[in-house]
C-alpha cells in the first residue's frame, strides 16, 4: 500500500511539474519585459546615485565630473605593454559606465606608442612606461602637437627569498643576472653564500613582469633566464610564493603588490643597496621601478571631448583600480599635478 | 500462415528508431576520436614543419621560447611519475584484489568495496593539493628539507599511485573472481593452503586480466594531469632525481595553455605535438594490453 501511494504521489508531481513547465514557457514571453522594467528601473537609479556619491567623494573638487553616456566618438591609444593592463581596466570601466564609442588600446611598447603619437599622429593618447624623449617631443612638434604628461602610477618588481634565507638581503643587478641564469650554486655568485643549488621561481613568459625583468636585467635577451636549471615558471603568483617559502635556497620575483600581500612569509632583497618603499619606488631610485604615464596633447583634448573625458576618468579613478592590477599608486601630489595639467590643457 | 508472413514483413518503426539511435550513440564516440586525431594531427603538422622529428625525439631540453624542442625533458618526467605511481599502485592494488576475491568475508567485501570507490570518486585536483600539502611535507620530513624540493615528481607519483589503486584492484578482482571455482577446489583437494591456492593457482590463471588492468592503469597514470600540474613542478627539467621538480607532458600543456598564448605561435603548436605524442603512447599501450589479453587468456569452460 505504502509504495503504491508513493508512486502515485511521484506521478502526480511529475505531471504537475510538466504542466507548470509548459505554462511557464508560454507565459514568460509575455510577462518578462514588464517585470524586467519594473525591477530594473529602481536598480539603475540606485546605482547611479551611489556612483555619483562616490565620484564626488573622490573628486575633491579637482576635475569636472565625467558623464561617459553624454559622449560620442572614439578614443585611440597605443603604447606600453606595462600600462596596457591598467589602461584596459580603465577603458572597461569607462565603457561600463555608458561610453558609447570605442576605446582602442594597442600594446606595442612605449617607443612604438610615441611613434604613432608623434610621427604618424594616428593616436589620441600614448601609453608609456618611461618619460618621453627629447627627440620624440621634437617630432611631435613637427605635427603641431605638444605632449602633456600624466603620471598614473608606478610599476615595481620585488626580488624575494624565504624568511629562512639569512644570507641574501642586498643584491646587485649583476648578481641578479648571474642568479637567474648561469649560476648553479649560490656560491658561484658570491663566495660568501652557501654552496647550495639555486632554486628559481619566476613568472611565466606571458606576463609583463617576466618581460620587464628580462628587459632590465638581461637586456631583452630571454635565452639565459629560460635556459637556467631548476627554474619553475608560473603565471600563478601563489605557486611562486609556495615554492619560495619552501626552501631557504629559493629565490623569485614578482610585482611588488604581491610581495606586500605575503610580507609575513617572504623577505624582500634590496637592489643595489636600495630598499623598495613607497618613496624609493615613487622617485624611481629603486632600480626595478618605473613610472607609468599616459600622454596626450591640449589641442586633441579640446577638439575631442571624449579624449579629455577619458583622461579625466583615468586620473580620477586610477587609484581605485591600480593596486588590483598590481602596480603602485602614484603619490597624491604627483596625481594632483597630473590633474592640474589636465585643467591647464583644457584652459580652465 | 498468411498472418505470420505479414508480421515478418511489417516494419516496426519503434524498433528501427531505437536501433538508429543506438547506432548514432556508437558512431558519436568514434567520430569524436576521429575529430580529435584530425585536429591534433593538423596542428602538430604545423609544429613538425618547423621542428625536425630528430630534434624532437633526441633533445633533452624543452624551452619553446628559446627554440629548444627536446621532448625528453617532459617525457622523462612523465615516465618518472608513472613509474613511481605503478610502484605504489601495483603491489597495493593487487594485494587488495587478492584479499577481496580470496580472503574477505562477504561482509568485509561489502564494506571495503564502496570505500575504494569513494577513493576513485575524489576529484583529481584535490589529490593534487593532497600531494602538495601532505605528501610533500611528509617526504621532506623523512628525507630532509634540503633533499626534497617543494615541487617534486616523487610526491606527485605516489599520489597518482593512490589515485589508481581502486582501478587496479577492481579490474584485477574481476579477473580473479572469473577464475572457475573448480580450480580452487582442485588445489584444495591436492592439499594446497589458501595462500598457495591464491598465489600459485588463481593468480596465474587470471594473469591476462591482471596484466590488462596494469596497462590500463599505466595509461591512466601517463594521462593524469591535475596532480602533476599542482605538485610536480612547472619548469621542464631533465633529471632522474625524483625529489627534484620536473614538468610532465600533461603539466606543460596545462601551464602553457593557461597563459594568454597567441595562436599560430610555435608554443601553441607545440602543445598539439605533445598531445599527439601522449595519444600515441596511450594508444599503443591499449593495443599491447589487448594483445596480451588475447595471447595469455586461459579458457577453462
Amino acid at each position: 500500500m505504502k509504495t503504491n501511494k508513493l508512486i502515485l504521489t511521484l506521478f502526480v508531481l511529475i505531471v504537475a511539474s510538466l504542466a507548470l513547465a509548459a505554462c511557464g514557457g508560454s507565459a514568460e514571453s509575455i510577462a518578462a519585459p514588464q517585470t524586467e522594467d519594473e525591477v530594473a528601473e529602481p536598480q539603475t537609479v540606485a546605482e547611479e546615485s551611489a556612483e555619483e556619491a562616490s565620484a564626488e567623494e573622490m573628486h575633491e573638487g579637482m576635475l569636472p565630473m565625467v558623464d561617459p553616456t553624454a559622449l560620442s566618438g572614439d578614443v585611440v591609444s597605443a603604447g606600453s605593454s606595462t600600462v596596457f593592463p591598467l589602461a584596459e581596466v580603465m577603458a572597461e570601466r569607462f565603457l561600463d559606465e555608458g561610453f558609447a564609442g570605442q576605446v582602442t588600446i594597442d600594446s606595442i611598447g612605449s617607443g612604438g606608442g610615441f611613434e604613432r603619437f608623434c610621427e604618424t599622429g594616428e593616436t589620441d593618447v600614448s601609453n608609456a612606461s618611461r618619460p618621453i624623449k627629447d627627440s620624440e617631443v621634437e617630432s611631435c612638434g613637427a605635427l603641431g602637437r605638444t605632449p602633456i604628461e600624466f603620471r598614473v602610477g608606478t610599476d615595481a618588481l620585488a626580488v624575494v627569498v624565504s624568511k629562512e634565507n639569512d644570507f641574501l638581503s642586498d643584491v646587485t643587478l649583476e648578481e641578479l643576472a648571474a642568479i637567474f641564469s648561469t649560476a648553479e650554486k649560490w656560491s658561484d655568485v658570491n663566495a660568501e653564500w652557501p654552496a647550495e643549488d639555486i632554486l628559481r621561481y619566476i613568472p611565466g613568459t606571458d606576463s609583463g613582469t617576466f618581460d620587464y625583468f628580462v628587459e632590465e636585467v638581461f637586456d631583452k635577451d630571454e635565452a639565459p633566464i629560460l635556459g637556467a636549471s631548476n627554474t619553475q615558471l608560473s603565471e600563478d603568483d601563489n605557486v611562486l610564493v609556495q615554492g619560495i617559502t619552501g626552501s631557504p635556497y629559493a629565490i623569485g620575483f614578482f610585482g611588488y603588490a604581491y610581495y606586500a600581500e605575503n610580507a609575513e612569509r617572504l623577505n624582500i632583497a634590496a637592489i643595489d643597496g636600495i630598499e623598495a618603499s613607497a618613496e624609493t619606488v615613487d622617485a624611481a631610485t629603486y632600480p626595478l621601478a618605473r613610472p607609468l604615464y599616459i600622454y596626450s596633447d591640449a589641442s586633441i583634448m579640446q577638439e575631442k571631448p571624449q579624449v579629455a573625458a577619458y583622461i579625466n576618468f583615468c586620473l580620477t579613478y586610477v587609484n581605485e583600480e591600480i593596486v588590483e592590477v598590481g602596480y603602485f599608486p602614484a603619490n597624491p601630489a604627483v596625481l594632483e599635478a597630473a590633474q592640474q595639467a589636465w585643467l591647464e590643457a583644457m584652459g580652465q | 500462415m498468411q498472418n505470420s508472413i505479414d508480421l515478418r514483413k511489417k516494419r516496426r518503426w519503434g524498433e528501427t528508431l531505437i536501433q538508429a539511435s543506438l547506432f548514432i550513440a556508437g558512431a558519436f564516440s568514434i567520430l569524436t576520436t576521429v575529430g580529435i586525431v584530425y585536429e591534433l594531427g593538423k596542428e602538430a603538422m604545423n609544429f613538425f614543419a618547423q621542428v625536425s622529428l630528430w630534434e624532437y625525439f633526441t633533445g633533452a631540453d624543452w624551452n619553446p621560447q628559446i627554440d629548444q624542442f627536446g621532448i625528453w625533458a617532459l617525457l622523462n618526467a612523465t615516465l618518472m611519475t608513472t613509474f613511481i605511481a605503478m610502484l605504489v599502485a601495483l603491489p597495493i592494488g593487487l594485494s587488495i584484489s587478492l584479499y577481496l576475491s580470496e580472503y574477505a568475508s562477504h561482509r568485509a567485501r561489502r564494506t571495503l568495496k564502496p570505500i575504494l570507490e569513494v577513493l576513485a570518486g575524489i576529484p583529481t585536483v584535490v589529490y593534487g593539493y593532497f600531494a602538495l600539502t601532505f605528501m610533500t611535507p611528509l617526504l621532506r620530513g623523512i628525507f630532509g628539507r634540503d633533499v626534497v624540493d617543494i615541487y617534486n615528481t616523487a610526491s606527485a607519483g605516489i599520489v597518482i599511485g593512490i589515485l589508481i589503486i581502486p582501478m587496479v584492484s577492481s579490474m584485477s578482482e574481476d579477473a580473479l573472481s572469473a577464475v572457475p571455482r573448480a580450480l580452487r577446489a582442485a588445489a584444495y583437494g591436492l592439499g594446497a593452503t589458501k595462500l598457495e591456492t591464491a598465489v600459485k593457482v588463481v593468480l596465474p590463471a587470471a594473469i591476462s586480466g591482471i596484466m590488462a588492468a596494469f596497462i590500463v592503469a599505466i595509461s591512466r597514470a601517463i594521462g593524469e594531469t591535475m596532480i602533476v600540474a599542482v605538485a610536480a613542478g612547472a619548469g621542464s627539467n631533465f633529471t632522474f632525481n625524483p625529489f627534484e621538480a620536473a614538468e610532465t607532458m600533461t603539466g606543460h600543456i596545462v601551464r602553457i595553455s593557461g597563459g594568454d598564448l597567441s595562436y599560430d605561435s610555435i608554443d601553441y603548436n607545440s602543445i598539439f605535438a605533445i598531445g599527439l605524442t601522449l595519444f600515441f603512447m596511450t594508444l599503443s599501450l591499449n593495443v599491447i594490453s589487448q594483445r596480451i589479453v588475447r595471447k595469455y587468456r586461459e579458457v577453462y569452460e
